[in-house]
């Protein structure tokens, strides 16, 4: 990193740059249409932005203004819920826009294509450009107001003019409201600035590297006050690598530059994710698990082989399929044309199997009969849960609009519905308890689970060690419990199948959590697995906290068993590794290594943590000396000491069982 | 052959090339004093409880009638928390065989293989004799150097990649602070040399007792130009002594 570049990135880790910023009141008149208060609210909000360039910054726009008002009272939102199904706040989020097609078009040609809210949306925009352009004069920066002379009204050409023009819209949709705005194929659309700059000697490797670095920073100026549910769940994913349209490698000089500028900046925006296959090289794996040393939390690798075959199997076409990208944590979406909604609702198979257990376990003569009544009950779940989302409604988004290539308010080319699926290992583990102690050794009876259970192991206490250690679990690569796993996500996608959604689409089953993994496990007491009430399942797609596993080998084994071309909604894999692995490089190349062993056994997702529990010991007493430290929470990184408690622990609780 | 095992971890990153799977056999002839493997020294099993996060709850003392707690006067099937282990388990050569072969396709993708580590498994050369000829990869052996000539020879004859370490030059030292003199390490090194196989020769650095100018002076022209690794002291060494009911001899 260059000294002026380091001296940036300083001022804005020490968040000098928020004493900028200020609140905007807004009224909205009762009688203004949805779209009319968001063309509004976006033009006064254009309009308070002070323009600031800060020293040495290369791309310019920053946040002054802190807080977007609502544009609906509380209610107002109360009457539209009475009528409409709102999926989290109101916006479509998790949209993967087409940056390529507005970059490199400018926003005058993308004016003439607009409605009249998209002319407004984008004359605002453009005069908040100008103003940025006088102050840049003003301050005697006359490569910044270059710049913004020509873009982004017109096409970009240069690398920077490109990384600025990005840099604008991707601002100017968080400004619009719209939340987990991904960044997409970013290396497969940068590339050929970069890649035309090179050959006509415009610039250098190393100085295109210091632009993307001070590129970089800027997802990090203002997303403290992007919404999410914690700081740092803002959905900036950056998706690097993988096959194109046409089935062609994209991993370029551009991936490997952002790998390594991720890596200097050890910064939690943006997220990575880096798209792989059987026959990507290894040393794409290496970069990668170099990236991973720095202990961010990313790249989180996805599959391509699995991936693509699985959202074809969905009707997505194989061109679409091929240019997947990752919404804000794991969920596979389609870039520019898919409306997908792809975390709506989430199935708990604890919850699954709690009910079952308590209404039927009794009646059952038989393990597989009591597995039938599983699947029913899985089944039946899945109807409830798409059952309640009717009517879907989003707020309208006219500059988001003008980004994808589909009109989102009608939907999309797709307007599939992602459900997560929780607590897998919990179920799975839960049901070999039941079939071994009940059925096969009839050890336990049905009451006596179900006493035990309901009294969180007050009662029969003997059973607690013996269910919660003694008891072979998912993660040892044991078939037999591996194998409850595969039923359960073969039943998940089985309920969703043949499903139509509100807005015509599909529904796709998944193995993420979200926060889903604290909520289910405090909706049921304790589990058969001997997991106590109040403790939570495993993110994602992973082992049971307080299982004893064999190590990585015999996780990858288990994990990669069930047929994740069904289940495709994404949802990782989760290696925990303390820091001190990685001594060298050689232990890099071993990780790396082992990715690939991953990938190449058939494995959908995968992210793997360097953790280091002894700083994450210190920063909770001194938080003021572990600013940096960034952890992962379910499907994005934060830095530890802004969480709350609860997520501390939690983070810290994973690392009893890593010796 | 049965023999005895403490522990068996998969993919361990610094005992040899490639990804590897170690087993670690129990008892060892020597006591460094820094061992960090203190459940390794005995040949015996142990009752080993994790106290740090012990409750107190005083379930594992009730009587209980497993043939397996009799001997430790403590149920290791009670504790809610699971902290009550017996270390050490017998099995036998061909089993332990099977077992470690289930991810040779792992390890034989990553370049890597079965490391036998310990304690010091010469110390049950037979059991190890027999464990390798029945793994069908890439094998490495984790050892102090302490054992007989015709043992060891009979066994690095038989692994791919051998570790050996030189953990003091000077043959007092060496007794004072690991239990035995060095002699027979020394003699071993100079086989290991003329053996024309892989190796490397490792020095744990324990501060104030290894990592001394002098001793590493020593055992550097001891080495020569072979292959010699200088292993970082690790903070965490001292951990598991208090759940063996063991007492940790460096501060
Ligand atoms: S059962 Fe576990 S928690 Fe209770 S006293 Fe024994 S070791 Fe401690
Ligand atoms: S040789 Fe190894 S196992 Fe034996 S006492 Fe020394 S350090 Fe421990």
């Amino acid at each position: 990193m260059k000294a002026e570049t380091k001296q940036l990135y300083d001022y804005i880790l020490n968040k000098e740059h928020h004493k900028f910023r200020k609140e905007i009141e807004l009224e909205f008149d009762k009688n203004m249409s949805p779209i009319e208060r968001m063309i509004y609210r976006f033009e006064e909000i254009c309009k308070a932005e002070t323009p600031v360039i800060l020293k040495g910054e290369e791309i310019a726009f920053i946040r002054t203004i802190k807080n977007i008002p609502d544009i609906f009272t509380e209610q107002e939102w109360e009457e539209i819920k009475e009528k409409h199904y709102i999926h989290e706040l109101g916006y479509m989020s998790n949209l993967s826009p087409n940056y390529e097609r507005v970059i490199a078009n400018g926003l005058l040609k993308e004016r003439e294509n607009a409605d009249e809210y998209g002319i407004r949306v984008i004359d605002a925009i453009l005069d908040l450009v100008k103003r940025y352009k006088e102050e840049a004069e003003r301050q005697g920066r006359y490569d910044v107001a270059g710049i913004l002379e020509k873009i982004p009204a017109y096409g970009a050409v240069t690398f920077r003019e490109a990384l600025q023009s990005f840099r604008i819209i991707h601002y100017s949709l968080w400004l619009e409201g719209n939340y987990h705005n991904t960044i997409g194929r970013f290396d497969k659309y940068i590339y050929p600035y970069l890649k035309a700059d090179l050959e006509n000697g415009r610039i250098t490797e190393d100085e295109a590297y210091d632009l993307l670095v001070d590129f970089f920073l800027s997802f990090n100026k203002d997303s403290d006050t992007y919404v999410g549910v914690q700081q740092g769940d803002n959905g900036q994913s950056m998706v690097l690598g993988g096959i194109d349209e046409n089935g062609q490698e994209v991993f370029n000089l551009v991936s490997k530059m952002c790998l390594k500028a991720s890596e200097e900046l050890k910064m939690i925006d943006p997220k990575i994710n880096l798209r792989v296959c059987k026959n990507t090289p290894l040393e794409v794996y290496e970069l990668g698990s170099r990236l991973t040393k720095a202990g961010l939390g990313f790249p989180q690798y996805s599959n391509d082989d699995v991936v693509i075959e699985g959202l074809k199997k969905l009707g997505y076409t194989e061109q679409d399929a091929r240019d997947y990208v990752v919404a804000a944590c794991w969920e596979f979406i389609i870039p520019k044309v898919g409306a997908d909604v792809a975390n709506i609702g989430a199935l708990s198979f604890p919850r699954v199997i709690d009910r079952v257990m308590h209404r039927d376990l009794k009646a059952c003569t038989s393990f597989e009969k009591f597995t039938d009544c599983i699947k029913t009950e899985i089944k039946k779940s899945c109807d409830e849960i798409c059952d309640n989302i009717k009517e879907l409604w989003f707020v309208p988004s006219p500059f988001m609009n003008i980004c994808m290539d589909c009109d989102i308010y009608d939907g999309g080319k797709y307007n599939n519905f992602g459900i997560h699926g929780s607590g897998v290992a919990t179920a799975a583990d839960s049901l070999e308890v039941i079939k071994k102690y009940v059925f096969e050794e009839q050890s336990v009876t049905a009451d006596e689970l179900i006493e035990a259970v309901d009294s969180d192991f007050e009662k029969h206490s003997e059973l607690l060690p013996k269910f919660r250690f003694e008891t072979p679990k998912m993660g040892n690569d044991i078939d037999e419990v591996d194998e409850l796993a595969v039923k359960l996500l073969d039943w998940f996608a089985d309920g969703l199948e043949g499903k139509k959604n509100c807005r015509g689409g599909i529904y796709r089953a998944g193995t993420g959590t979200a926060m889903y993994y604290l909520w289910h496990a405090n909706e049921i007491g304790a589990s058969p697995d001997g997991r106590r009430k109040g403790e939570p399942f495993g993110t994602n797609f992973s082992a049971s906290l307080f299982a004893k596993i064999n190590g990585p080998f015999s996780v990858i084994k288990s994990f990669t068993k069930p047929h994740f071309e069904r289940a495709i909604n994404g949802g990782p894999l989760t290696l925990e590794f303390h820091n001190s692995m990685f001594l060298d490089n050689d232990c890099v190349l071993k990780v790396a290594m082992l990715v690939k062993t991953f990938i190449g056994m058939g494995g959908h997702q995968l992210q793997l943590n360097a953790v280091n529990m002894e700083a994450m010991k210190d920063a909770q007493i001194h938080p003021e000396n572990h600013r940096q430290l960034v952890v992962r929470i379910w499907g994005w990184s934060a830095y530890f000491v802004e969480l709350d408690k609860e997520y501390q622990d939690h983070v810290m609780k994973r690392q009893e069982y890593v010796v | 052959m049965t023999g005895t095992i403490f522990d068996i971890k998969e993919f361990s990153l610094h005992d040899g090339p490639g990804a590897r799977t170690t087993v670690f056999l129990k008892g060892c002839p020597l006591r460094c004093r820094w061992c960090h493997n203190p459940e390794g020294l005995k040949r015996e099993e142990q009752l080993m409880v994790k106290t740090a996060r012990c409750k107190s709850c005083g379930r594992c003392f009730m009587p209980c009638e497993h043939p397996e707690c009799q001997l430790f006067k403590r149920c290791i099937h009670a504790c809610p928390e699971g902290l009550v282990e017996i270390s050490g388990k017998k099995i036998e050569a061909k089993e332990l065989a099977g077992i470690l072969m289930r991810n040779a396709d792992i390890l034989n993708f990553n370049n890597g293989g079965i490391t036998i580590s310990g304690g010091e498994p010469l110390m049950q050369w037979e059991f190890v004799e027999e464990l390798i000829e029945s793994l069908d990869c890439h094998t490495a052996i984790e050892t102090s150097g302490y054992a007989e000539k015709d043992i060891f020879k009979r066994i690095i004859d038989k692994v791919d990649y051998i570790l050996m370490d030189i953990k003091l030059a000077d043959r007092e030292e060496h007794k004072k602070y690991t239990g035995v003199y060095n002699d027979r390490i020394l003699e071993n090194f100079e086989y290991l040399k003329s053996s024309g196989k892989e190796y490397i020769i490792r020095t744990p650095l324990i501060p104030g007792i290894t990592d001394t100018e002098d001793n590493l002076k020593q055992i550097g022209e001891i080495v020569g130009d072979n292959p010699w690794e200088k292993l970082k002291y690790n903070k965490m060494a001292g951990l598991k002594y208090p759940m063996l009911g063991m007492e940790y001899m460096i501060k």
